[in-house]
Formats: C-alpha cells, sequence, structure tokens
C-alpha cells in the first residue's frame, strides 16, 4: 500500500506486466485466508484430536477416571478391520446413500423439468410445498413419518389395507431392516428432493431458448433435446448436488436414531453414523470410534475426489 | 489399582481438591474428609435429576432446605433418561460444568465409581444411614469395600392384570411362575396379547432368567464373565422365548417402552391390546377408565412430548388388579430392580456443601417423602411410608427380591452398545438359544472388564 503511494504518476502508468502477474497470484491467496482460518478453526482440533485418539485406548477409565490414554498403535484399525459387523454396516451404508441419493435425484430433476412446464399458479403452489417440506425441522418431519407408519394406526397401513386382497393390518414396517430403510429413504428422499429441485430449476432457468428453439426446428424431438442441450448446461449443478446428497445420505444420524426409538436399537438396523455413536459413544470406547470416524472421512473423501477431479477439468476446459 | 488412579486424578484436579478439601487416599482428618457445614456456608451447587422421576415437591423440599442449611443456592437441572450417559460421560471430568451431586442410574454406576469419578462418601457413610441403606443398591455403588455411590430410590416392576378378562377365562392369580405362563398363554388371541411382552424388552424378560437362578454375568475373582450359555440362563431364556411365542403379540424390536397403553381401553371404549403387562411400579397412575382429557389450570389441554393429549386415568378395582410376579419356589420372582443412585462428581470444587445436600436426602423427613410419592426409600426403616394399599405391598413384595445387573466396571458400555436388546430380540424371534448365547458371550466378555 505505501509502496504505491511513494509511486510517481508516471511510475504506475509504466508498471511492467510482471508487476502485475506478481500482484494477481498473491491476491487470490490472500482471499482464501479467512476461509481456511475458519476451517482450522472450526475443524482442525477435533478431526487432530480424532485421529491422535484413534491410536489410542480410550476408554472409561481415561474420559472419567483421568488415566493417560496409552497409545496402542494400529489397534483400534484392527480391531474394526477384522469386525465383519462393521463392514456389514459399512456396506449397507454405501448401498443405502447410493440409492436414497440416486432416488432423490431423478424425482428433484422430474420436479424441476415439470415446473419449467407448467403455469405460473401450480408452480408457485409446488414451489412451496416444496419449501415447506425443506423447512420442516428433522425431528418434527421424522415423527410425523412415524406416526404414518406406525404399525397399529398408521395411516399407511389403513390405506394400504383399503387394497382389495391385501392384508396390511398391524404391518410392523420398523419390524425387519429391509422394510425400516425403506422407511428411512422415504424420509430422507422427501426432505432432500426440494433442494435438489431448486437447484436444478435453477439451472434449466440457464438454458438458452434460442438454441432450444434451433433444435426443435432442425426436427430434435424432446428426449434429443434434454440429452444433447438441456442435460450438458445444467450437468455441473447436477454433479455437485449428487455430491452433496452422496455425502449427507452417508452421514445420516438424526433420522436413523430417532427411527431407532421407535423400532429396535440392534446393529442390523444400523447406518455408519449411528454405529459409531454406539460404539465410541454409548459404548465408551473413544478410540474404536474415531478410528471408524476416520474411516467414514476416507470414505467422504474417496467419494468427492471423483467429482472434484471432473469439476477442476471441466474448469480448464471453459 | 483405586488407589493409584484417585492419586493420578489427584494430580491432575489438585487445585479444585485442595480448594474442597479433600485428600484422596490419604489418612486424612475427619473435618476434611467428612461433613463440613462451616466450609458449605454460601455454597452454590447443582443437583442433576434423570427423568421426571423425582416430583416438583420434593425438588421444592430440596431448595428450601438446602438455603436453610448454607445459604447457598441449590439448582435443579433435569437430565433425560436418554442423554444422560452420554452428558456425564462429558461433563463428570470437567470442573467447570460437572453436576456438584447427581443421580445417576443404578445399572452405570459401576462404570463410574470404578473410573473415579466420584467422591469417597466411605467417611459420611453411616452418618447417611449406613447399614439401613438398600444393600443391593449401597453394593453397586462400591469400589473396594468404600462407597461411591449410594441408593437415591428404588422401584419395582409388578403384573398388572386385567381383572375381567382373566374371570371371564376362568383363571385365577397364579401361585407359580409355570402357571402364569400357562395362564397368559390361554389368553392370547390374534387381537389380544395374553401377557404383553416386547421382544427386546430384556429389563423385564431377565426376570425368568433370575427366576430359573440364571445371571447375566458373574464375577470370578477380579474379572467379570457373561454368563448367558449358563444352563440355568439358558433355560430362562427358553422360557422366554415360549413366553413370547405364546402370549405376546408385541414386535420382536419392541423394548421397554410403555406397557400401560396396552392394558387400557383406549379413550372411546375398544378393547386393550394386552390382559397383562409387567410395569414399574409408578405404572399405576397411567391406568384404568380414560375420564377424560388432562387440563392445566388454565384451562388449557396438557399435550404430552408427541402433540397428542394426557389422558386421566382412574383406577377401577372392579377391572384392575396387581400381583408379584411368582416365582416357582413360593416366593416372588427376582425382577430387575429399578431405580438410582446418588453420587458426589470427584471433581466438583463445592464437596462440602454437596455432602451437605446428601444429608438433606438421607434425612428422615426427606425418605418419607419419596416413600409418599410412590418412590422406595433409600433408608430400608422408611419403607412403610410407601403405604399399605395394593400397590405398596406389590412394590415391596417384589422389590425384597429385587436384583440387579452386574456390577462391573464394563456395564454402562454393555447396556450402550444394546447388546442385551439385540440378544433378546434374536432370542424372541425363535433363535437359537445356546449359539446366540455364545456369541453374545463373546461379545460381552470383550467390554465387560472395562
Amino acid at each position: 500500500m505505501t509502496s504505491t503511494l511513494q509511486r510517481t504518476p508516471r511510475a504506475a502508468i509504466t508498471r511492467t506486466a510482471a508487476d502485475n502477474r506478481r500482484r494477481k497470484a498473491f491476491a487470490p491467496y490472500m482471499l482464501l485466508i479467512p476461509a481456511i482460518g475458519i476451517l482450522l478453526f472450526g475443524l482442525g482440533y477435533p478431526v487432530l484430536w480424532q485421529i491422535v485418539t484413534s491410536f489410542q485406548k480410550y476408554g472409561a477409565m481415561q474420559q472419567l477416571g483421568g488415566q493417560a490414554p496409552p497409545f496402542v498403535g494400529l489397534d483400534n484399525y484392527i480391531a474394526v478391520a477384522t469386525d465383519p459387523e462393521f463392514w456389514g454396516v459399512a456396506v449397507r451404508s454405501i448401498v443405502f446413500c447410493v440409492v436414497t441419493a440416486a432416488i432423490t435425484l431423478v424425482i428433484g430433476m422430474l420436479l424441476a423439468l415439470l415446473m419449467t412446464v407448467i403455469g405460473k399458479a401450480s408452480r408457485l403452489t409446488l414451489q412451496i410445498g416444496l419449501l415447506l417440506a425443506w423447512a420442516m425441522p428433522v425431528v418434527a418431519a421424522t415423527t410425523v413419518w412415524i406416526w404414518l407408519f406406525d404399525r397399529r394406526r398408521g395411516a399407511v397401513n389403513y390405506l394400504l389395507d383399503m387394497i382389495p386382497g391385501v392384508d396390511m393390518n398391524r404391518f410392523d414396517w420398523l419390524g425387519t431392516p429391509t422394510t425400516f430403510f425403506i422407511v428411512a429413504s422415504v424420509i430422507i428422499i422427501w426432505m432432500s428432493v426440494p433442494f435438489v429441485a431448486f437447484s436444478a430449476y435453477a439451472a434449466l432457468t440457464q438454458v438458452s431458448e434460442e438454441v432450444l428453439e434451433a433444435a426443435s426446428l432442425d426436427g430434435a424431438a424432446g428426449w434429443q433435446r434434454f440429452r444433447s442441450i438441456i442435460f450438458p448446461t445444467i450437468r455441473p449443478v447436477i454433479a455437485i448436488v449428487l455430491l452433496l446428497q452422496l455425502i449427507w445420505d452417508l452421514r445420516v444420524f438424526t433420522q436413523i436414531t430417532i427411527l431407532q426409538d421407535a423400532g429396535s436399537r440392534s446393529a442390523d438396523f444400523d447406518l455408519l453414523g449411528t454405529y459409531i455413536y454406539k460404539s465410541g459413544v454409548a459404548g465408551l470406547d473413544f478410540g474404536q470410534g474415531s478410528a471408524m470416524a476416520l474411516f467414514v472421512l476416507a470414505l467422504t473423501i474417496a467419494l468427492s475426489w471423483f467429482y472434484i477431479r471432473s469439476l477442476l477439468k471441466e474448469d480448464k476446459q471453459s | 489399582m483405586m488407589k493409584s488412579k484417585l492419586g493420578a486424578l489427584a494430580l491432575i484436579t489438585a487445585s479444585a481438591i485442595a480448594l474442597a478439601g479433600c485428600s484422596s487416599g490419604a489418612a486424612g482428618s475427619d473435618a476434611v474428609s467428612g461433613f463440613d457445614a462451616a466450609g458449605a456456608k454460601g455454597q452454590d451447587i447443582t443437583f442433576w435429576v434423570m427423568g421426571g422421576d423425582t416430583p416438583q415437591e420434593l425438588r421444592d423440599y430440596l431448595i428450601s432446605e438446602y438455603k436453610a442449611a448454607t445459604g447457598g443456592t441449590l439448582t435443579i437441572e433435569e437430565q433425560s433418561w436418554g442423554d444422560a450417559l452420554t452428558k456425564l460421560t462429558n461433563q463428570l471430568p470437567d470442573a467447570k460444568n460437572t453436576p456438584d451431586v447427581t443421580e445417576i442410574g443404578n445399572t452405570w454406576s459401576p462404570t463410574f465409581t470404578n473410573a473415579g469419578s466420584f467422591t469417597d462418601l466411605s467417611p459420611i457413610y453411616d452418618d447417611l444411614g449406613g447399614d439401613k441403606l438398600l444393600k443391593s443398591f449401597v453394593e453397586v455403588g462400591e469400589v473396594d469395600g468404600k462407597q461411591y455411590a449410594l441408593p437415591y430410590y428404588f422401584g419395582s416392576r409388578y403384573i398388572t392384570y386385567r381383572k375381567d378378562i382373566w374371570d371371564a377365562a376362568g383363571l385365577t392369580v397364579p401361585t407359580t411362575l409355570d402357571e402364569f405362563n400357562q395362564d397368559v398363554a390361554t389368553l392370547k388371541s390374534s387381537t389380544q396379547s395374553g401377557f404383553y411382552i416386547g421382544g427386546e424388552d430384556w429389563r423385564n424378560g431377565v426376570s425368568w432368567v433370575f427366576a430359573n437362578g440364571g445371571e447375566l454375568a458373574t464375577k470370578d475373582g477380579d474379572t467379570w464373565k457373561s454368563s448367558l450359555s449358563d444352563a440355568k440362563t439358558v433355560k430362562g431364556l427358553q422360557q422366554f422365548q415360549e413366553l413370547f411365542a405364546d402370549a405376546s403379540n408385541a414386535p420382536v424390536t419392541e423394548k421397554d417402552s410403555t406397557p400401560w397403553v396396552n392394558i387400557n381401553n383406549d379413550r372411546d371404549g375398544a378393547a386393550p391390546e394386552a390382559a397383562t403387562i409387567i410395569a414399574p411400579g409408578w405404572a399405576h397412575w397411567s391406568i384404568g377408565d380414560f375420564t377424560g382429557d388432562k387440563v392445566d389450570d388454565a384451562g388449557q389441554v396438557v399435550l404430552d412430548a408427541g402433540g397428542a393429549p394426557v389422558e386421566t386415568r382412574t383406577w377401577n378395582d372392579a377391572t384392575f388388579g396387581v400381583f408379584p410376579l411368582p416365582g416357582n419356589d413360593g416366593k416372588p420372582a427376582p425382577v430387575f430392580a429399578g431405580g438410582s443412585n446418588i453420587a458426589i462428581s470427584k471433581t466438583s470444587t463445592k464437596q462440602a456443601g454437596a455432602k451437605e445436600l446428601l444429608r438433606i436426602v438421607f434425612s428422615t423427613e426427606y425418605q418419607q417423602m419419596l416413600g409418599k410419592n410412590g418412590l422406595g426409600p433409600a433408608n430400608t426403616d422408611e419403607v412403610s411410608s410407601l403405604g399399605d394399599d395394593q400397590f405398596a405391598t406389590a412394590l415391596i413384595d417384589s422389590a425384597l427380591h429385587s436384583k440387579l445387573t452386574p456390577a462391573a466396571p464394563g456395564w454402562a458400555a454393555v447396556e450402550g452398545k444394546s447388546y442385551l436388546e439385540e440378544f433378546f430380540g434374536k432370542v424372541a424371534a425363535g433363535g437359537d438359544i445356546p449359539e446366540l448365547a455364545k456369541e453374545y458371550d463373546a461379545k460381552i466378555d470383550k467390554i465387560i472388564n472395562g
């Protein structure tokens, strides 16, 4: 700053191109500092603690008794890696998150496309409905869903039972893992669709009308227009939305916990979030809990890596 | 071992302990390790109670008595049972956030006492009632003969049944467990459970294990071992499996929830879900004929946590009755004792004030107040304050034969991991008992010793 002031106007005008480049390279890094600072401040300590703890025996005696936690090397990781139950939960979580995210995306996209073709009044009604679902607090929404699926007095069983030949009286949705996760998936999809629909709709408004018109003049049918024009335009948005959905659905916790309170807390009904909480916090084994949590972190990074790389590539091309 | 643990802790929290004048391990004069009325003057302390079991009247009494005794303020904070284990784990070690005195679920006590979370109460144990305090609850809070957690109140479980339904089937109150199992099986239909018990409800289901002489875990020297594979335990589990199949319509996944809703007619008078339930003593306040929705002083309908109106129920002797679950030896079957312990946080800087609060809690007057509110008093001399009606009789009879979960250091972790819910659920679902018992013995053995 001071150097600029000391410069004579003439020198400022004859600033070299190299000087310019150096300034340009310096400024972005300065702008990154606050963001990185906040990240380090908020996440740095917990992650560091978690990494350290994952190499320690850290149980009730250490947490409550003030004993110094002994380092045990890779013991926690080995215990986790050789536990078939953990792998069962991990695989189940991945399947659950992929299926749930995919269905969310498809329904969200369809709703977004619907919004582009319907009248203003119906679009507003739809948007308000979606917004309400999006704004509903998780605990309240999950509780209402549990009532709907209630074994004895739930509306779902009542309605299904009215179909001739279908006996759903007192069907216990939360009684078996499969139906339990179907209910969980329905709840999460219901809560996440609005975000996908709005993001996709926003992206769709960027699709050029002229290009679409030209394409239809050239004889492109609906599907062809979608595949060759609309989808490529909105692809970056869809990619990032899918990534976010995958990450959110992988670490889903609240909905599963509330469903478990209404149903079973046994490990067959666990996803990674609840399983780690149960082993690490409730089961008073913070060391193993940390090791599992770091596994999920690695999984999330691996999952994101593919997308971030393709996003970066696209960035370079444009 | 305990001593060295406490020694290490003393180093870490040296300043806090010095302030409170509490020496660890060392002989210490009575003035320091016992009561310290002078030191308690003006100390503001916090007491955590678990759930709504301690009625408001009793809370008010504690606050005003504490004020009178020390001039300080007692703040009572209610923790929900669901979060309590995590909150205690996180906040007890932290002198700045710890409650000074806390109620604690009796089954969690061993984990905390063994870890050294609580103050040694042996110097004041005799003043607080000594041998007169409920023995099983004292033992669950002991480490190496020293008391770290004392009984707060006890509850018990007994059977509530529909007299009308039992009478109509020509059945009378059973005198043995075998008879009970048969009776409730005959009462089952597709719309009515003879005996409503959830598959994962191990806290009630364990009575069948106890009644057959089985145990969840046994102590051999210094180490605890899960004993699900023990022949007597297996026999009890087989009975539970048959009982669940023959008498209950409850889902396998149902836990210890709100069984009393199943024995009431619904608000429109429709038939009950169950002819028989087992429930904690205080459940009788929620059982009876529907007599309207509960309204508060302003005339507003009171809603429960789920947003439904709270129903008022009036007990009706013609329809409902109670009896302790019978055993096969002429005595009531051992049930799992409900209730809580009470302890002082080791990291609290206000040990003197905390001890004064304990003095009030264990006073005759407060003990009798507990009894009058249907909570079993810690001091067995005051049990008569529970009264002599049918509920008090069933409570006392069943409590006298009640048992606690193993006093193992890792027991809180066993419960935290929901191993017993899983195990009982799989048994109820018709699983192979010896095989499951072996599997869960191995799982529990890994963590039961802390």
